[in-house]
């Protein structure tokens, strides 16, 4: 099976100090990498090098989708000034009959209205995971995707990674907690 | 087309952005004639070096932020991951905040100056002028602001002012030929040559300095 990403011998240098070097990896359909590693080890210059945010310094890094790559940062991408409603339209995820059932899990169904302004960070990012639950893509990059959710968000996040790992897509996390998700991990 | 609607809906939610700059422009334009000692033929001379200028900080003002929220808040990450052309956003994005802000500014000018100068057909000359120079400073600005995204808005506007100066020494060009009476379209065909040049170049130079900043 060819894989939908294949990493060879990666490595990233910022200002002479190597963050990592002979990174090597294959993922094909329906694997999951997790990414660990201490703070400032380069998980997130590996993930956006995958997503092709970054260069590496040396090696080859090949992904083998055609469709976009969904990438959950450090960043919501949320505009603070709009409602969720104005939000999950610039998200491009309208009309979706998805949102209301992943909205009135997270009880925000109710908030539509609300600017994201007046959210807490942790229902911030249950708005910015919906960018995740509905997304069409075959590869799902996620840095820290735990950061701020509580347990049953985390369950919930959990269940829809090992449901769409049973539907042959790539994941490939970053994240300082194990998560009940069947993978590989890399130690950087 | 999605982009366009996008940009459209997150300018006119943010009533900062483009309100603003007009009520600048407005506020410049109604304190000029108030602020001089000058008669209605010195107060007519003067009048469209003062138009200039205000649409040209007018400008530089629109586009403070133009990328910075966007960049602060990982859409511009989003935007450049997504399949969608990264110089076509910035495109877009532009030619939003002209459509909202430069479109305005520019009717806004055309009237002021029927007002100050009491001449219809200098303000009816003066405007297509007026749009196509907005579009071009809003360009060169958001170039400038690209620039300096992490840096300040210092180094952005050390480049991009001297890229200005021959613009405007076009557009004083333009106002002594509509003066005159002269056939002022050959400077129109002129700054039209000069945007079409600049909407294709700028939003590709931008998207590449763009994506230097979110390495």
């Amino acid at each position: 099976m060819q894989p939908i990403i294949r990493a060879h011998n990666l490595s990233y240098k910022i200002n002479d100090k190597k963050l990592f070097q002979g990174i090597t990896f294959d993922l094909v359909k329906g694997k999951a990498l997790h990414i660990k590693g201490e703070n400032g080890s380069g998980k997130t210059t590996l993930l956006k090098i995958v997503c092709g945010l970054t260069k590496p310094t040396k090696g080859d890094l090949t992904t083998n989708t055609n469709k976009e790559i969904c990438f959950i940062g450090h960043k919501n991408a949320l505009k603070q000034y709009l409602s969720i409603e104005d939000n999950l339209t610039l998200m491009n995820v309208g009309n979706h009959q998805d949102i209301q059932k992943y909205l009135s899990i997270f009880n925000l169904d109710k908030s539509l209205d609300v600017n994201i302004a007046n959210l807490s960070f942790g229902q911030q990012k249950k708005i910015a995971l919906l960018r995740l639950f509905l997304n069409n893509s075959d590869l799902l990059i996620l840095d820290e995707p735990c950061v701020g959710l509580d347990m049953n968000a985390q369950k919930i996040l959990v269940e829809f990674l090992n449901e769409e790992l049973l539907n042959g897509k790539v994941v490939l996390f970053s994240s300082h907690i194990s998560l009940d998700i069947v993978s590989d991990s890399l130690s950087i | 087309m999605n982009i366009i609607r996008f940009e459209f809906l997150k300018l006119l939610k943010k009533s900062r952005g483009w309100l603003g700059p007009i009520l600048v422009f407005t506020l410049i334009m109604i304190a000029y004639p108030l602020t001089v000692e000058l008669t209605d033929i010195e107060l007519g001379q003067s009048f469209f070096s003062i138009l200039w200028i205000a649409a040209l900080l007018v400008m530089m003002l629109a586009t403070e932020d133009i990328f910075l929220e966007d960049f602060n808040d990982g859409s511009l990450e989003q935007y450049a991951i997504s399949q969608n052309n990264l110089s076509f956003v910035i495109g877009s994005k532009i030619f939003i905040y002209w459509l909202v802000i430069g479109l305005p500014i520019s009717a806004l000018g055309s009237i002021f100056c029927f007002g100050i100068i009491n001449q219809h057909n200098f303000s009816f000359q003066i405007f297509p002028v007026l749009l196509i120079s907005t579009y071009i400073f809003l360009n060169v600005f958001s170039f400038g602001n690209a620039l300096s995204l992490t840096k300040g808005s210092i180094l952005g506007i050390l480049v991009t002012l001297p890229m200005l100066l021959p613009l405007l020494i076009i557009l004083g060009k333009v106002v002594i030929a509509i003066n005159f009476d002269l056939n002022y379209s050959g400077f129109l065909f002129l700054l039209l040559g000069i945007l079409s040049i600049i909407i294709v170049i700028i939003p590709m130079i931008t998207s590449y300095i763009i994506r230097a900043h979110l390495e």
